[in-house]
């Protein structure tokens, strides 16, 4: 194929095609090899092949030049799986795929490119600090979809390095002679304790993160109580099975989200909600005023422990500090808490476009 | 003339004939009033109610209705009420409770639920087709009891069977209920949350009455008068024409004739316990003596054009003025759970060119003593006025000593259904005795909210 996908760091990707989009049962079994590869690399770098990618080996890190591509995704027999995420998240009874649908569908893409051999980070283990995703055209049920996805703007964390998987999500629109770009999703990730040289004029810390609060499920924690929460306008009682859940629906059966053993095996105390069910439900919770299309950002803070409940504050920006032109609504912040605790989960926005 | 148009309707008809020739011209309005009321004692839940169901307590207060003005056998316009918690099978619940009292099985009936709001929105309905010339007369009521809530089985297992029961095959139905898992074997009984918002009506207002900075104490007051005003009531006797005996229960059981501010003071807060900002006091202060319990009983209404009344001989308490209902943008936190009767009063009052001045009696159903203090406070807001309702400034200030005066919600408790009923009858039947004895008009606002940020009001004055 022609495509050639450009990184936003520079650079044009190699396009490898893939028949259709990868199963993440799969590739969480792949990337789980991979991770003790690498660490197994980290841990013993003297020794040849052992580690067996070229970054570990190396010393430097660096990621692969490659976009994934899958074309003529069909969304028509979506029905039911549409049905049952929007059942989980609130979203309401309708035709349109929701972002984090769309989210759903391009994971597996993304976490495709996270297994390859030469990516350099080890897929489990890694923080989910951020994500900034742009619904820029509806996407209707039965409709073709084109999905890429691929790794770029790797850049140093205090805690280690990060990294950004891209997905986008193209329409293959008759009419159109080009599959039509409908949805970006920049998912940002932390991997403790590696290390990259600065790049000139590379961004330090996360991607926009508010200080204090841009460091993951392990990351740097601000002291309990010292924060001083809104007045919430709701609550989320999230019963034990929530990951479970979550992850039926979307794949994502990372063990940190599927029971209390398989979590304290990564050193959670109980299991953790998926970051991206906490966004996608804030998400839905913001109601038709989002429109059709619209910007939606996150950034983790603490993870939610299940069973537990969080408190949120779901609420329109104030007309007067948005755009002054009145053309767009100027949107919603978003803001989950634990409130015994006084701590934050996480943060973030729904921008109508 | 075919239909019920008034002589001075009838002359009219033909100026407009020429437009719309088939239909005569409505008739003008006429008078809607309150006949009376009956309702049974009302009872804390898991008490005296607690084997009751909805259809046999709406029974009983239709029944006592029947009794008090000889409505055996009548063929009324219609009974309207309903129940915020309701079984399935009670899909006809009014209809039905129609079937089992005495009054003409030709009596119509239908059912109405708009959460706490649903006693006064039926009599709403039933009062506005009164004064259409639609109906002559009319019952009005509702009924709840959390006792005898309905229990539904949980989401997976709901599906699960819905599944089975399509199936065609045996072996369809199997693989439908064998998707049934063991934690979807639990029982969900109802919740008081908001839907939207995951948050109990008792969160929303503890948020509510943060804001407006209504204290402990303020609450407490109210929370007593309530009880000492409807103790002082029943005392006087007030309530021997307005309630039947049900179930062994002659008076309200939760009235606490004995509280005081000592013993509500030493109660802790149960709702608001996580609240405090920057800008928002920590103690919380909302406790089980300034909310309103959980509790089982009904009420019905009865309404008539004046024309029924006098010739059935029955007294007529008060007129059904007018009414509006309301509803708020609660769901991101910009207007508060309940407090819509403070958006639908000022419309209210505007299109019958009063003021609050002009009110002699305020009903403000006390959910929370604080829903009482926070509408009270938003109504003298300038600020709040201008911005969220669009007057010109604040709307006034109401004579405490004329809120509640015979006890609300906080000391008489609070099935919801039941709620607009128990109010309006009283309501009534207080204008009558005060107009009796000041020999001049005296006029009610009644106002109750409701979950989903709905709220309904009215307007009453002596007959």
């Amino acid at each position: 194929m022609t495509a050639v996908v450009t990184a936003t760091d520079g650079g044009d990707l190699d396009v490898e095609t893939l028949p259709a989009l990868p199963g993440l049962g799969g590739l969480y079994a792949r990337g789980a090899a991979s991770s003790g590869r690498i660490a197994a690399g980290r841990a013993l770098p003297a020794i040849p092949g052992i580690g067996g990618g070229p970054a570990a080996s190396e010393g430097v890190i660096a990621l692969p030049r490659v976009a994934y591509r899958v074309a003529g995704v069909e969304t028509a027999r979506m029905g039911e799986h549409l049905r049952d995420y929007q059942r989980l998240l609130h979203e309401p009874g309708s035709d349109s795929l929701p972002a984090g649908f769309l989210h759903v569908l391009a994971f597996p893409l993304a976490t495709a490119v996270m297994v390859r051999g030469d990516f350099p980070l080890p897929l489990l283990g890694m923080v989910h600090l951020a994500n900034d995703v742009s619904l820029t055209r509806p996407v209707v049920l039965g409709e073709r979809l084109e999905v890429r996805a691929w790794a770029e703007n790797l850049r140093p964390h205090r805690r280690g390095v990060q990294v950004d998987l891209v997905a986008e999500v193209r329409v293959e629109d008759p009419s159109a002679a080009e599959p039509v770009l409908a949805w970006r999703g920049v998912s940002t990730y932390l991997a403790k304790g590696f290390q990259v040289p600065d790049a000139p004029g590379a961004a330090q810390g996360s991607s926009g993160a508010v200080s204090g609060t841009g460091s993951g499920a392990e990351g740097d924690r601000e002291p309990e109580g010292a924060w001083v929460p809104p007045l919430p306008t709701g609550r989320w009682v999230l019963p034990a099975g929530t990951g479970r859940a979550y992850g039926a629906i979307s794949g994502d059966r990372n063990p940190i989200h599927m029971s209390t053993l398989s979590a304290k095996a990564f050193g959670f105390p109980r299991a953790i909600a998926h970051g991206m069910y906490t966004a996608a439900r804030a998400l839905a919770e913001v109601g038709p005023a989002r429109g059709a299309t619209y910007r939606w950002t996150v950034e983790f803070a603490r993870p939610v422990l299940l069973p537990g409940t969080v408190d949120v504050a779901i609420t329109p920006v104030d007309a007067t500090e948005g755009a002054l032109d009145g053309a767009k609504p100027p949107g919603f912040t978003y803001l989950g808490w634990n409130s015994g605790r006084r701590t934050r989960h996480f943060t973030g926005t729904v921008t109508p476009l | 003339m075919a239909t019920r148009s008034t002589a001075s309707a009838a002359k009219t008809t033909g100026t407009s004939a020429r437009t719309t020739p088939s239909t005569p011209d409505a008739p003008a309005l006429r008078d809607a009033v309150v006949v009376g009321g009956n309702r049974i004692p009302f009872s804390r839940a898991g008490k005296k109610y607690a084997d009751a169901s909805n259809q046999e307590m709406f029974t009983a207060a239709l029944e006592g209705l029947v009794a008090r003005f000889g409505l055996q056998g009548e063929r009324l316009g219609e009974v309207v009420g309903g129940a915020v918690l309701k079984h399935s099978r009670d899909f006809n619940l009014i209809r039905e409770c129609v079937l089992g009292s005495s009054l003409s099985p030709q009596t119509p009936a239908y059912d109405l639920q708009q959460a706490c709001a649903t006693g006064l929105e039926a009599a709403i309905a039933v009062s506005n087709k009164i004064r259409l010339g639609q109906i002559e007369s009319g019952i009005a009521g509702g009924t709840d009891t959390v006792s005898d809530a309905p229990i539904a089985v949980s989401e997976g297992l709901r599906r699960a069977l819905l599944d089975a029961s399509h199936a065609k095959t045996l072996q369809q139905r199997l693989k439908a209920l064998a998707k049934v898992r063991p934690g979807d074997l639990k029982p969900l009984s109802p919740a008081t949350d908001e839907p939207r918002t995951g948050l109990s009506m008792g969160e929303h207002q503890a948020i509510t009455t943060a804001r407006w900075g209504i204290t402990r104490e303020a609450q407490d007051e109210i929370a007593l008068a309530s009880h000492k005003n409807l103790a002082k009531a029943w005392e006087a006797g007030f309530f021997d024409d307005l309630v039947t005996p049900f179930r062994g229960l002659t008076r309200d059981d939760n009235l606490r004739a004995d509280t005081s501010m000592e013993k509500l003071a030493k109660l802790k807060p149960v709702f608001g316990k996580h609240l405090a900002t920057a800008d928002v006091p920590a103690e919380p202060t909302m406790t089980a003596g300034n909310s309103t319990p959980l509790t089982d009983g009904a009420s019905a209404v009865l309404l008539a054009s004046r024309e029924w009344a006098e010739n059935h001989d029955l007294p007529v308490l008060a007129r059904f003025v007018d009414a509006e209902t309301a509803a708020v943008d609660f769901v991101h936190g910009h207007e508060g759970l309940l407090m819509a009767p403070v958006h639908a009063v000022p419309r209210l009052l505007a299109r019958n060119g009063l003021t609050l001045d002009d009110i002699d009696l305020f009903e403000i159903h006390e959910a929370f003593a604080s829903t009482v203090l926070t509408t009270l406070a938003a109504w003298e807001d300038d600020e709040y006025c201008r911005t969220e309702l669009g007057l010109d400034g604040a709307l006034g200030k109401v004579d405490r000593s004329k809120v509640n005066v015979n006890g609300s919600s906080l000391a008489a408790g609070h099935p919801f259904a039941a709620t607009g009923g128990r109010i309006l009858a009283s309501a009534a039947k207080l204008v009558s005795q005060r107009a009796a004895e000041t020999g001049k008009p005296v006029r009610a606002l009644i106002s109750v909210c409701a979950a989903g940020g709905l709220g309904a009001t009215a307007i009453i004055e002596s007959a």
